[in-house]
């Protein structure tokens, strides 16, 4: 797995290096203009070699005084000193400088990640407490006009791209009812605390919420529904029927779990899914959080913002992978004993 | 008797075939025909009435999207027209309400809607009179006008005027820059502005109604000529950059609007006149002709009358001809070709087009032809006089009753914010949706095939490295890298159309794990097959028995799976789009005709800018979905039918 990562960020990084983006000599030339006043009555030559100091000296700070990819990888990495003779990577906690906010890396990212991890977990847990009894109740009652209904419904849901589901979503309830802000984190100019900055959020983030487990719902329910209908045509379920068990139970306790088994990891990979998916909500309902960022930073060129903002996404993912197998040998206890 | 049929029965079942019979009586002992899977996935799929249905729905989106475009010669991505931005929905820009039909005085138009004249003095007024954005409905006549006899109008393109017998001057629409009522030296000033005279204004001024010559309007601006050569004017100033040579301009005879100018005729009649140097004095015999000086050009004739459209002018001279000034921009029909002897009489123009009428009573039209503008009907007999509104011709006899129109009816799903028709867009984007998302799925499913079908025959090593590399790309999260790939691509200095290809291929490149593992775990399972084992005893080569033995049994699934892969590329494509990578405009795809629409006032106003779209987009999802989801049913033997 760390392999994989490995591999994933020398493609990245070599990604990045293909876009013609020359920092140093874009802030060699400002600083020069900066300096205008200094720089009077000297003569051209001189400051050529003002310049060209300058550039190089940027150059030196953003390891671009060599051409060698391989170098450039490892001192992004930290593992390999730059021209300073310092290690200054990844390694040793410097994730890079963001040339539109003007402060680092880190600093940038650190309040947009909070925000999209705390709407993705209330939507994960918005998205499970519907789709899971959703999903048992259309199984028990397969066939019946209620699941048909259920099953159009859920297929729509999924069919329907995430943007248009929002564009309805904002018409419904902000242009018709006008229940909602249609964008946004909070009210602007408002300085709330405690409570009142609890409930402004709560109606800021109300929309967005109920779009993202909206959009949710088509995929999970019919995937909680179909393990459900597996389980429950088990040769089990029909012995504990025929000892007489009561129906609550043997839907709960003996199909249930068997049909936890394959929604456990379906459930991991959803979640993992929505942090990719949430790039879209944030978007369009102006949202600080990550996936607003990279478009920001992706439109102002903001190279380093993106990379680590893409590692992260990788990482999220590998880890998800990871959780993924270890769950499914909590949930499932014939997997440990293949082992 | 009994007994010997019995007999022979079972003796002609014995030796004659006739066990068939028994077979017939006896229900029990039928066997079942048997018939090939593919049969039986076609027929399995006929029995599900919806995906008949949504494959139907498919295929004729399918068509629509790909021939077309074949209907549509004269749509280019790039089109952009000011006049017909945001228009709502509807095919009523041409209908001339029926009271008017018969009565007509003038018929004026230079947006989105068009006012009429009854010769009674009754004001009408047709085709998108609503803009959301100013909130202004120009159907609401104001009570004025409707009470009073009018005796002549003229529509621009956000707001109208009237003038009626006793000579005052109605204005009605939107006036945020000064179309009409007063403002003072200072506001006029800060707005860059020319004022409505105050007098006609608030009404206490009237002009002489018996003898205004003219009255016409532009783009948020009105001049009214009268016929001792006397001119108001007054509108935005920062639209009309010669507005100042106007104002207070004596001794003009005729007076027009072109985009961004004011031209003029003066009473020497020898020379456009706009006050400014070097503007319009180049004369054309035709639209793309040779352009000579003034002076050389007339050679002694005078000018009888000009029209303006949007780039070019074109008067009439007094022996008949015509001839041009300004540039020709875009495609533009030529002056039909003319009998000998044959003159104009009169001339009229509307946004990009001319029509006029000859001596001999013919109707012609030339100019821009995007809205059929120059599409003539055949029979135009009995045609006085020609009215233009914006994109329409209207042909009146000497009874003053409408005998013919022509040019644009209106937007069956109204227009965008560039003014394009999203109808034709729609179809145009479409073709590139379902073309990239067609592409992008091939390229998946044939990485897919061959890593699934080489590392899950191979086994081993193999396998073990392919499925590493598969885990890499599973790894990408998907959103996210598409969109920076798209974006280092907008950087690269390639041309649009590799770009595409590029889309494309990154779409395919991210999409292709899913179908591998797919793939080679139906591999595993098939090379265990006494079939496999047959062909590899007979020493067939092993890559002939991975792609050609075993490929075949699981095409069925791959082909599903392809379905459904199909509808993820056209959303992802649609996705990337919409949020302003991928495909960019003026090229349109679903998703980035859906791009501007992001804020609640839009969503609102211009409803018809996303709900077609979004219909056209989801219901192909949907249908491709449903019929992806029934064909996966159909083929697995295990899936219980009674769903």
């Amino acid at each position: 797995m760390l392999m994989v990562l490995l591999i994933l960020s020398i493609l990245m990084f070599l990604l990045y290096n293909l876009v013609p983006a020359n920092r140093a000599y874009t802030d060699a030339k400002t600083d020069m203009t900066a300096m205008k006043n200094q720089l009077k009555g000297k003569s051209s030559e001189e400051q050529a070699k003002i310049f060209e100091d300058l550039y190089h000296e940027y150059q030196k700070r953003y390891g671009t005084d060599t051409k060698n990819m391989a170098v450039k990888y490892l001192r992004w990495i930290g593992v390999y000193p730059n021209a300073y003779d310092q290690y200054n990577g990844l390694l040793q906690g410097n994730f890079g400088w963001s040339y539109e906010n003007k402060k680092p890396v880190l600093e940038t990212i650190k309040d947009p990640m909070a925000n999209t991890i705390k709407i993705n977990i209330f939507a994960t847990i918005f998205g499970l407490g519907i789709t899971i009894p959703l999903g048992i109740y259309c199984a028990i009652r397969k066939g019946k006009k209620i699941d048909q209904a259920v099953q159009v419904f859920t297929i729509v849901g999924y069919s329907l791209p995430a943007f248009i589901i929002c564009i309805v979503f904002i018409w419904i309830f902000c242009s018709i009812l006008g229940l909602f802000p249609p964008s946004g984190m909070k009210t602007p100019g408002s300085n709330y605390t405690g409570w009142a900055k609890f409930a402004d959020e709560a109606k800021y983030l109300a929309l967005p919420l109920i779009t993202m487990t909206f959009c949710s719902l088509g995929g999970m329910t019919r995937y909680v529904r179909a393990s459900m209908i597996d389980s429950l045509s088990l040769d089990c379920i029909r012995t504990a029927r025929a000892k007489g068990v009561k129906e609550k139970t043997v839907i709960y306790s003996h199909a249930w779990r068997n049909a936890l088994i394959p929604i456990v990891t379906q459930m991991v990979g959803w979640f993992l899914s929505i942090f990719g998916g949430s790039l879209m909500f944030e978007n369009i309902f102006g949202l600080n959080g990550m996936g607003k960022l990279m478009i920001q930073s992706l439109r102002t060129a903001d190279y380093d913002v993106i990379i680590l903002l893409q590692m992260f996404y990788v990482a999220v993912s590998l880890i998800g992978n990871l959780v993924i197998d270890i769950v499914y040998g909590l949930v499932d206890p014939r997997v440990r004993v293949n082992k | 008797m009994k007994e010997t049929k019995k007999r022979s029965g079972w003796l002609r079942r014995l030796f004659r075939g006739g066990s068939k019979t028994l077979v017939e009586d006896n229900p029990s002992l039928a066997v079942e025909e048997i018939v090939s899977p593919f049969k039986q996935i076609v027929r399995g799929f006929l029995e599900r009435k919806l995906a008949v249905g949504a494959l139907c729905v498919l295929i004729c989106m399918f068509i629509i999207v790909f021939i077309g475009p074949l209907f549509m010669p004269r749509y280019y991505d790039s089109y952009t027209e000011t006049t017909q931005q945001n228009i709502a929905p509807g095919l009523g820009m041409m209908s001339v309400p029926a009271e008017l039909k018969d009565d007509i005085k003038m018929i004026d138009g230079y947006g989105s809607f068009t006012v009429g004249l009854s010769n009674a003095g009754k004001v009408y007024v047709w085709g998108n009179t609503y803009d959301p954005v100013n909130g202004v409905d120009m159907e609401q006549i104001p009570e004025a006008v409707q009470n009073s006899k009018i005796v002549a109008v003229a529509a621009g393109i956000d707001h109208a005027v009237a003038v009626d017998e006793a000579g005052h001057v109605y204005a009605w629409g939107d006036n945020k820059r000064a179309q009409y009522g007063y403002f003072t030296p200072d506001q006029e000033v800060g707005m860059d502005v020319v004022s409505m005279p105050e007098g006609l204004a608030n009404g206490t001024e009237t002009i002489d109604a018996d003898h205004i010559l003219k009255i016409t309007c532009g783009y948020q601006i009105t001049a009214i000529l009268m016929d001792d050569g006397q001119l108001y004017i007054w509108g935005n100033r920062k639209a009309y950059s010669n507005m100042d040579a106007f104002v207070g301009k004596e001794g003009l005879v005729d007076i027009d609007f072109t985009l961004n100018n004011i031209v003029g005729l003066t009473e020497a009649r020898n020379s456009v006149f706009t006050g400014k140097r070097g503007l319009y004095d180049k004369f054309k015999e035709t639209l793309t002709g040779k352009a000579v000086g003034a002076r050389e050009f007339l050679n002694g004739r005078k000018i009888k009358q000009i029209v303006a459209t949007t780039k070019n002018v074109c008067g009439e001279l007094d022996d008949g001809s015509l001839f041009f000034v300004g540039d020709a921009i875009g495609a533009l029909d030529p002056v039909p070709a003319m009998h000998p002897g044959e003159g104009f009489v009169s001339i009229a123009a509307g946004t990009y087009h001319y029509a006029g009428i000859t001596t001999e009573g013919r109707v012609l039209a030339w100019g821009g032809n995007t809205l059929l503008q120059t599409s003539v009907p055949e029979d135009t007999k009995g045609t006085a006089k020609l009215y233009c509104g914006a994109f329409q011709t209207y042909g009146v006899n000497d009874g003053d009753q409408l005998v013919t129109k022509w040019g644009n009816k209106g937007y069956l799903f109204g227009t965008d914010k560039y003014g394009a028709d999203i109808f034709q867009r729609i179809i145009q984007g479409g073709r590139m949706t379902m073309t990239i998302g067609a592409v992008a799925v091939i390229i998946s499913v044939v990485i897919g095939i061959i890593v699934g079908c080489i590392s899950g025959y191979f086994g081993g090593k193999v396998d073990m490295l392919l499925m590493r590399v598969t885990e890499i790309f599973a790894a990408i999260p998907f959103l996210p890298f598409a969109l920076i790939l798209s974006a280092l691509m907008a950087q690269m200095n390639i041309s649009e159309n590799q770009k595409i290809f590029l889309l494309m291929v990154i779409l395919g490149v991210l999409t292709w794990t899913g179908m591998a593992r797919m793939v080679r775990a139906q591999v595993l399972v098939a090379r265990e097959n006494e079939y496999v084992t047959a062909a590899k005893a007979m020493g067939v080569r092993e890559s002939v028995i991975a792609f050609k033995h075993i490929l075949p049994n699981i095409v069925s699934i791959i082909f599903v799976s392809l379905t459904l892969d199909f509808a993820t590329c056209l959303l992802t494509e649609s996705s990337l789009s919409y949020l302003g990578f991928g495909v960019t405009y003026p090229r349109p795809t679903w998703g980035n005709m859906l791009n501007g629409v992001n804020n609640a006032t839009i969503i609102k106003n211009f409803w018809w800018q996303w709900v077609f779209t979004s219909i056209f987009l989801a219901i192909t999802c949907i249908c491709i979905n449903i019929v992806g989801d029934a064909l996966r049913d159909v083929m697995d033997p295990k899936s219980d039918r009674d769903k």
